[in-house]
């Protein structure tokens, strides 16, 4: 059966939406992380209607306490209940995450897009820029930016969108690049079809399960570069914290043996961005995608 | 003895879907020196038997019945076993040799490694016999090439590099899984000479696994037929060829193209010189194109100074093997490719020149069929969605329900049922898939079809049905064919005119009869010659008669 | 030939690259407040001295005017001055980043020498609870923060075992660090966690794919064992991709830097950033940034160059 002396490659079909769901139910880890990323939500969002703290007011009399009955994570050093603000901070963390990642997914899918299917000199200039981009240590940058202004939670967001994009436009070029020479776009050219009508109707409708897949491992790392930022006292400023925050307060507690300023949000930290890097893996394998860039 | 014997073998595969059972009763051998090929369509089990013999079936086959190779059983063998019989007893040649070697390593170190699995020979006894090897399989300058990689290869090149290593240790039975289709014609003329002179020399036993008739005529002495996991014929060559006597191969063999070689039996609508009016406009006209892709030393010059036309109502075959050139002329005549010089003329307008809406106004005049099943219509999108694309790019004025009612017209003009407008792609056959695109790009009416291999990649009986549908919605609604394709007999069939490109540039045109009868050319000589026809007598009268013409 | 031709475009896409990283940098410089007159002269210039300085240096011309001067500026060599080390941001790095490239070469040698075969592991024993685990483990050293580890090492094996000192090396030259390996211990491991994590993955990505090529096919048909394929023809293969990959990790890599050697105390180019972001200090920063965007893209270029030595079939249209 065979083709003989064919010009592309065949394909074989891209696993239908049914056969992708049932491959990501299969993958225990995926699944793992999809009810771990739904717990912390809930905990971080519902948790402090039921367990109300005062995030805001300091209570010096209840300073550096461990675990008990009335403060199941102990205090911090401003009196702060340790739990409380576990969700409270987590609050901070998964949101502005989330919201750096799909922003940083966004501009990266746009910029891959046009860069993809411009070709030519436009595409070798905009991949000379992401080149220069990822060139630059986002960690490096976000401290120069950060001697420069103090963002606020917008502003955040903004810049680790801003810091982020490369990686996914990458990924979305590549893909474009593969579809813009697919048979179907090719015959919609010779009838006379516009760009706008391949790129809308064809190009980006089959990019989805790779851009789902990117902006799934750029939350995981938004997150994570969130809880550095703060670490290194740029991200939101106190009363207000998030996870990676509560690390930096803790650091010189955690010498002193008072791990319930440490550990907790450590774990917060890696247990979500492990989530979602395993809904990431699992959602790639399940549809088939290559390559994480 | 055989040297393959194989009873009631039965392979099951357990897949994410289910269990597929792909391999039924079948039952089979090969005796020393005798070839027997293994043929049917796609998911007739044939390669799957082919690797049973080897032991390589993946880790999800469940196997029952016998195999055994010289006496050594295979079932049930474990790998240390089976890593012996391999290489030495019995050897494979894969169907693709662009990926068939491993790209880092250079040839010869691949051929030595198959020697050194199996003779206690130092490096440099078996760098020789790699060496003689590929002298053997007929490389020249074996000396040099021993060191090249295999990217430094063209596909026939490596082809023989890996029938060298099948050869290395003189097997008992080599296995072939269809050592050829993916090669041009004339390259695959000279591997089955090959295959056939070493087997000859050496008494292999020889198992062809293969789809194509002609090469089973030109190669086997008997045939087994296989169809969905079963045997359903086995004969001689002559006896199943010429006298089939189970109903599937009858159709089987009708399906086939045949290329006419004898004067009298030319048939078909290509009998005689077509009569066109002289002085009406060509439908589409390359005048002295030139494509080249690449800069400076690594320039490949696609196409040079190609002239060529398509007259309303026609079929002008375009002919040749890789690199001639023939899908670029087509891309060219579609606009999507700009050429560096000449000029392309699309209904009389220069397509050069046409931008915006008159150049969108002249493309919804071509309708577009192209190779891959798969790629050809986008897997999101519905059945009527893929077939209305044209409507929606120039009759924005239709209406949803008048979309329906065309795209329901035109499924059933390519015999295909109103209902698979609902379906997506994925549920559809290969050759339900090239009709979805024949409706779609028929759905305009245009005045000309431009297919790209159309058929290349279906089953042979399917081929048949796609098309034998092309040639009679032409006769009903008249648009001129450009049809691009390697398979000569296709060509001979339904083409009226034909024009046969080489590297390039056109080597020679005309009407289609008279230039595959009676060809011109040295090239287009020798690339019929090299087409086996599926009658063995005659292939065999044939390849007499072309080796005296040789040696003459 | 084809290599020479390859090399050529690869070095002028590095310089391109270059060139807009000096952009970005410009960029930054003016944007800070009061201007890179403030910047260089420091937090108490007066107005005047700020004018006088602006006129001086020419910064009251066009920026593009401007931007050639800052390149021909950099050409010298000259990164400016720091204002509260007082002395050339220049010399400052010259002293810190042989110190830094050595922990980061070192992390990524043990990064490597360990992700590699463990990831090749992993691939040959697919979906096998050896799999699942190891993935695990990935996973989780990929999603700590580094500081997290690094922080955690520190107090079981410094604190708690006493097995390590809590500080890296001091000392400025390269022969006081090396006197002290035992005290690089904890630097380099935290550094290498994330980095075997990331590449054991890929690894086990491209042998999973080489182990499904028809050459593998091949050479099992031929006789070969197993074994001896996965060594002989799959390693290589699946190296290359993996190869390609490094040139980006550089980035990631320096940026750990920052974060082990603030952890650690290891007088490095990270801390130099580190202490210059403290204290507002521009032209240092600056000169920082631009320091370790060209080292990554010379990094990316070498990457590319020894991808195409082991793979020559590495063709030249990759942009």
């Amino acid at each position: 059966m065979t083709a003989v002396l064919q010009t592309t490659p065949a394909l074989e079909p891209v696993p239908g939406y049914r056969l992708s769901l049932r491959r990501f139910a299969r993958n225990r880890l995926a699944l793992a992380g999809l009810v771990a990323v739904v717990l912390f939500l809930l905990f971080c969002f519902v948790g402090p209607l039921i367990y109300s703290t005062d995030q805001t007011h300091t209570d010096l009399t209840q300073v550096n306490l461990a675990p008990s009955g009335a403060h199941l994570l102990g205090t911090d050093a401003v009196g702060h209940d340790e739990l409380g603000r576990l969700m409270y901070g987590g609050k901070i963390s998964l949101l502005v995450g989330l919201a750096a990642g799909v922003l940083a997914t966004v501009i990266g899918t746009l910029w891959g897009a046009v860069a993809g299917y411009a070709g030519g000199w436009l595409d070798a200039v905009m991949m000379r820029i992401v080149d220069a981009g990822i060139a630059i240590p986002a960690l490096f940058i976000l401290l120069v930016v950060s001697a420069i202004t103090t963002p606020d939670t917008l502003g955040l967001i903004v810049i680790l969108g801003l810091v982020s994009w490369l990686v996914p436009s990458r990924l979305v070029r590549a893909e474009t690049l593969t579809l813009k020479s697919r048979d179907y776009v090719l015959t919609l050219r010779a009838i006379g079809g516009s760009h706008g009508r391949a790129i809308g109707r064809h190009i980006l409708p089959n990019s989805v399960s790779t851009i789902v897949v990117a902006a799934t491992f750029q939350v995981a790392d938004a997150i994570l570069l969130v809880a550095y930022v703060s670490y290194l006292g740029l991200g939101v400023q106190p009363p207000s914290t998030d996870w990676g925050g509560m690390l930096s307060a803790g650091l010189t507690a955690a010498y002193s043996g008072r791990w319930w300023l440490i550990v907790p949000p450590g774990l917060a930290i890696i247990l979500v961005v492990c989530a979602f890097n395993a809904i990431g893996d699992g959602l790639r394998d399940a549809f088939d995608v290559r390559g994480r860039g | 003895m055989s040297v393959l014997e194989i009873e009631d073998l039965g392979v099951t595969f357990s897949t994410e879907t289910g269990d597929v059972p792909a391999v039924r009763d079948v039952s089979l051998h090969v005796r020393p020196g005798e070839t027997l090929a293994l043929v049917g369509e796609s998911g007739s089990g044939k390669s799957t038997v082919a690797l049973a013999a080897m032991g390589l079936l993946p880790g999800n086959a469940r196997v029952s019945g016998r195999i055994s190779v010289d006496g050594t059983p295979i079932v049930g063998a474990d790998d240390r076993e089976l890593s012996g019989l391999r290489g030495r007893t019995v050897s494979m040649v894969f169907q693709e040799p662009a990926t068939a070697l491993d790209p880092l390593t250079r040839v010869g170190a691949q051929i030595a490694e198959v020697v050194r699995n199996h003779r206690q020979v130092s490096r440099a006894e078996a760098a020789r016999a790699a060496v003689d090897l590929l002298r053997r399989v007929g490389i020249p300058e074996p000396e040099h090439r021993a060191s090249a990689f295999p990217f430094q290869l063209s596909g026939g090149q490596r082809q023989r590099v890996v029938i060298a290593m099948a050869i290395a240790n003189s097997p008992g039975l080599l296995i072939a899984d269809e050592p050829t289709t993916a090669l041009d014609v004339t390259v695959q003329a000279e591997i089955l000479d090959l295959l056939r002179a070493l087997a000859a020399d050496s008494g292999t036993g020889v198992l062809l696994v293969t789809h194509n008739m002609g090469v089973v005529a030109d190669f086997a002495d008997r045939v087994a037929v296989m169809l969905e996991g079963e045997v359903v014929e086995t004969g001689t060559v002559e006896d199943v060829l010429l006298r089939p006597s189970h109903e599937y191969t009858r159709r089987l063999l009708a399906a086939v193209p045949r290329l006419a070689v004898d004067e009298p039996r030319g048939a078909g609508t290509a009998g005689e010189d077509p009569q066109e009016p002289e002085g009406s406009t060509s439908v589409v006209e390359l005048r002295d194109v030139s494509v080249h892709f690449g800069r400076g030393r690594r320039t490949v010059r696609a196409l040079q100074n190609v002239s060529l036309s398509v007259r309303p109502g026609e079929t002008v075959g375009l002919v040749g093997e890789s690199g001639s050139g023939k899908s670029t002329a087509a891309r060219v005549a579609l606009g999507l490719l700009r050429p560096d010089s000449g000029s392309v003329a699309l209904f009389g307008n220069d397509l050069g020149r046409t931008r915006g809406r008159a150049r969108r106004s002249l493309l919804s005049g071509v309708g577009v069929v192209l190779q891959d099943p798969v790629a050809s219509l986008d897997a999101r999108m519905s059945v009527a969605e893929c077939v209305a694309e044209p409507l929606r790019v120039h009759r924005r004025g239709m209406t949803a329900v008048q979309r329906r009612e065309r795209v329901a017209e035109v499924l059933e003009l390519v015999r295909l049922p109103r209902g698979l407008a609902g379906r997506g792609p994925r549920e559809l056959s290969g050759g339900q898939r090239q009709r979805v695109s024949l409706a779609r790009a028929l759905v305009l009416e245009p005045r000309l079809l431009v297919a790209d291999e159309p058929t290349s990649a279906l089953d042979v009986s399917v081929q048949r049905t796609v098309l034998e549908v092309i040639a009679e919605l032409q006769g009903e609604l008249g648009f001129a064919c450009l049809f691009v394709s390697h398979d000569l007999a296709v060509v001979q069939e339904f083409a009226q005119r034909v024009v046969v490109m080489r590297a390039g540039s056109v080597e020679e045109e005309g009407p289609t009869m008279t230039t595959l009868l009676r060809p011109e050319t040295e090239y287009t000589r020798r690339l019929i010659a090299a087409v086996p026809v599926p009658d063995p007598v005659l292939q065999r009268r044939r390849r007499v008669s072309l080796g005296l013409e040789a040696s003459a | 030939m084809d290599t020479a031709l390859y090399l050529t475009r690869r070095l002028l896409q590095s310089l391109a690259v270059i060139l807009i990283v000096t952009v970005v940098v410009f960029c930054l410089l003016h944007a800070l407040p009061g201007g890179p007159a403030r910047g260089i002269l420091g937090p108490q210039a007066t107005n005047e001295q700020i004018a006088a300085f602006n006129h001086e240096q020419g910064l009251d011309r066009p920026l593009p005017v401007q931007y050639v001067y800052y390149l021909h500026t950099l050409l010298r060599g000259d990164l400016g001055t720091s204002y509260t080390l007082n002395e050339a941001v220049s010399r400052l790095i010259e002293q810190r980043l042989p110190k830094t490239l050595v922990l980061t070469v070192l992390s990524a040698l043990v990064g490597l020498v360990l992700a590699i075969p463990l990831g090749m592991w992993q691939a040959v024993r697919r979906n096998k609870p050896v799999d699942y685990v190891v993935t695990t483990l990935s996973f989780v050293a990929y999603s700590t923060p580094v500081y997290f580890l690094g922080l955690l090492l520190i107090l079981v094996f410094t604190q708690t075992l006493r097995w390590f000192p809590s500080q890296a090396p001091q000392g400025d030259t390269l022969s006081q660090v090396f006197s002290n390996p035992v005290a690089l211990v904890l630097p380099v491991v935290t550094g290498a966690a994330s980095m075997i994590a990331v590449f054991s993955r890929y690894m086990r990505a491209s042998t999973l794919d080489n182990l499904a090529e028809d050459y593998v096919r091949t050479a099992r048909s031929g006789g070969s064992r197993p074994f001896a394929v996965l060594w002989r023809h799959v390693f290589r293969n699946s190296l290359t991709p993996v190869i390609a990959m490094l040139g980006y990790y550089v980035p990631v890599l320096f940026g750990g830097a920052l974060v082990v050697e603030q952890l650690f105390n290891y007088p490095g180019m990270g801390l130099l950033f580190w202490s210059a972001a403290q204290s507002s200090d521009y032209p240092v920063l600056l000169g920082c940034v631009l320091v370790i965007s060209v080292a990554t893209v010379i990094g990316t270029l070498l990457a590319d160059i020894v991808q195409r030595i082991v793979d020559p079939r590495v063709k030249a249209e990759r942009t």
